[in-house]
């Protein structure tokens, strides 16, 4: 008879009564089969003990901790404080920071990612783990992606220049909060415009070097394209002494996107599909408004909580990192995205966005 | 935050407690700390919380969120490379036994052997390691479960090269 496969040997190894019994009475009687079986044990083994962990958690603790994560996430002002103190640092910087990049339109890192394939009228928060946005599939592996046009942020002298550039009305605070003074730099970033090319080959590949199986694309949708545009964009920022930013006011035209060919929302389902986002990102992501009119802004949810307010009569979202030490507040208007965000409270960059003139 | 606030799954208790020191195990496989691997644990219930993945189905439903959790974390290059460190001073692996075939080094080797396997090779191979059953393994990466054994197999054979070649250049 044929050789029983190596996939049947290693069952061998550690669970012999799944395997047939014509299977073992040929392994224990060839030296073929017997050789591969003895390499199948000491791979297990040597597998076994890398892989070795005996932990022993503590389930009340656990419990402890996760009970008290489920009510945060409903309502994140009573975020607890975690061990992560670096990375509470370092995380709410960076989401500021990706906060104003969307504004500015800043890089090609911005195009290729999917998630801004969506005309924005509103914007609405998404809880996704830090792990989850480094982990969001970067379009390039699903085809191409080419800039059209580089936004060339820059530093200009005021804010006449930067409304010379960018063609906005730069908005102007009132009462400086507490602890920011001086006057800000300001930045001015032309429109960014960025063509991707679905790829199903590309896609299909990149799915493999995961291990995953690429789900069948839609017809037409192999070389459809999406165009997505941003800015420009124009930002004030007054630095602090401790390196963050004190207070960033920022304003741009709201990314837009089309796609050519394949109807919208079947383009988003099948991207949405791709291996890599997890399932409840993707679902809340479905749910999202059937005309494309929302822009979703991931948030980091360890991170970052996110809550609802309203500036001047727009519904504005109010991100704070946990820690309390960063605030944001973003809201859409006509085409046009604003955020002011800081070293603050949530209640100081409410005070100042319903105080821009 | 989430969007479905308050709706929290009515069995989460229940399962968390029968199911915690499991999705821990997996996750400690393959990061090699508790620390982290309990930080995984209650990211991947805090999904389940919100699921509604059917009760019977969520031990293999969590240990695979648990190995693709902790894989992100691998590969994400968020660890911190002092975690390793704790780790091989006894944080979470006894130093016993397996201290003698894999050192630290050998350590840092198994969870870059992982990050780099095909991810259902890898995803097989912990959960096997975690002492799911072929069946299950198979119910929870839909393979049938002649395959989950060359699946396992090829992993393991993956790792053995990836040490061993490890060892050989020294």
């Amino acid at each position: 008879m044929r050789h029983p496969t190596d996939g049947t040997l290693r069952r061998l190894v550690d669970e012999p009564v799944g395997v047939a019994d014509a299977d073992r009475e040929h392994v224990a009687g060839c030296p073929v089969c017997l050789s591969g079986l003895a390499a199948a044990q000491a791979d297990a083994a040597l597998a076994g003990a890398a892989l070795d962990a005996r932990v022993s958690p503590d389930v009340d603790a656990g419990w402890h901790r996760l009970s008290h994560a489920v009510p945060v996430r409903a309502r994140p002002a009573s975020a607890a404080r975690t061990p992560r103190r670096r990375a509470l640092l370092r995380s709410p910087v960076v989401a500021v920071a990706g906060v104003v990049a969307l504004l500015t339109g800043a890089g090609a890192a911005a195009a290729a990612d999917w998630l801004q394939i969506f005309r924005t009228e509103q914007i609405a928060p998404v809880a996704v783990s830090s792990a989850d946005l480094v982990a969001l599939p970067d379009l390039t592996a699903y085809g191409d992606v080419e800039v059209v046009e580089e936004p060339d942020v820059r530093e200009v002298a005021d804010a006449a220049a930067a409304e010379e550039a960018t063609g906005l009305p730069v908005p102007q605070v009132g009462d400086l909060p507490r602890g920011v003074s001086g006057d800000p730099a300001y930045q001015a970033g032309g429109r960014l415009s960025a063509v991707f090319t679905f790829s199903a080959e590309e896609a299909a590949q990149a799915a493999a070097a995961a291990g995953e199986t690429l789900p069948p694309a839609p017809p037409g949708l192999d070389g459809g394209q999406f165009r997505l545009s941003a800015g420009p964009g124009v930002a004030a920022v007054w630095s602090s002494d401790s390196g963050l930013p004190g207070l960033v006011v920022a304003r741009a035209v709201a990314p837009t996107g089309e796609s050519s060919g394949v109807p919208f929302e079947t383009a988003r389902d099948h991207l949405l599909s791709l291996p890599g986002l997890p399932d409840e990102v993707a679902s809340q992501l479905r749910s999202f408004s059937g005309d494309g009119t929302t822009l979703p802004l991931p948030v980091p949810a360890e991170f970052v909580s996110s809550s609802g307010a309203d500036v001047g009569g727009v519904p504005a979202t109010v991100l704070t990192s946990r820690d309390g030490v960063l605030a944001a507040v973003v809201w859409v208007e006509d085409g046009i995205v604003t955020a002011v965000a800081g070293s603050l409270s949530a209640d100081e960059v409410l005070s100042v966005a319903r105080g821009l003139r | 935050m989430s969007t479905r606030p308050g709706a929290v799954r009515a069995d989460l208790e229940e399962v968390f407690r029968a199911a915690y020191p499991r999705v821990v195990g997996v996750a400690a496989r393959v990061l090699g700390s508790r620390d982290e691997a309990e930080d995984v644990a209650q990211e991947v219930f805090l999904s389940f919380g919100h699921s509604s993945v059917p009760a019977g189905e969520a031990t293999g439903w969590l240990s695979v969120a648990a190995a693709h959790t902790a894989l992100n974390h691998l590969r994400s290059g968020r660890r911190r490379a002092t975690r390793e460190q704790v780790a091989g001073d006894g944080d979470v692996l006894a130093p016993d036994v397996a201290d003698t075939v894999v050192t630290l080094d050998e350590r840092r080797r198994v969870r870059a052997a992982l990050a780099r396997l095909p991810r259902k090779q890898a995803v097989a191979l912990v959960l096997r390691h975690s002492g799911l059953s072929y069946a299950e393994v198979a119910a929870a990466l839909e393979l049938s479960p002649g395959s989950v054994g060359t699946t396992v197999r090829r992993a393991e054979s993956a790792l053995r090269e990836e040490l061993t070649r490890h060892a050989s250049s020294h």
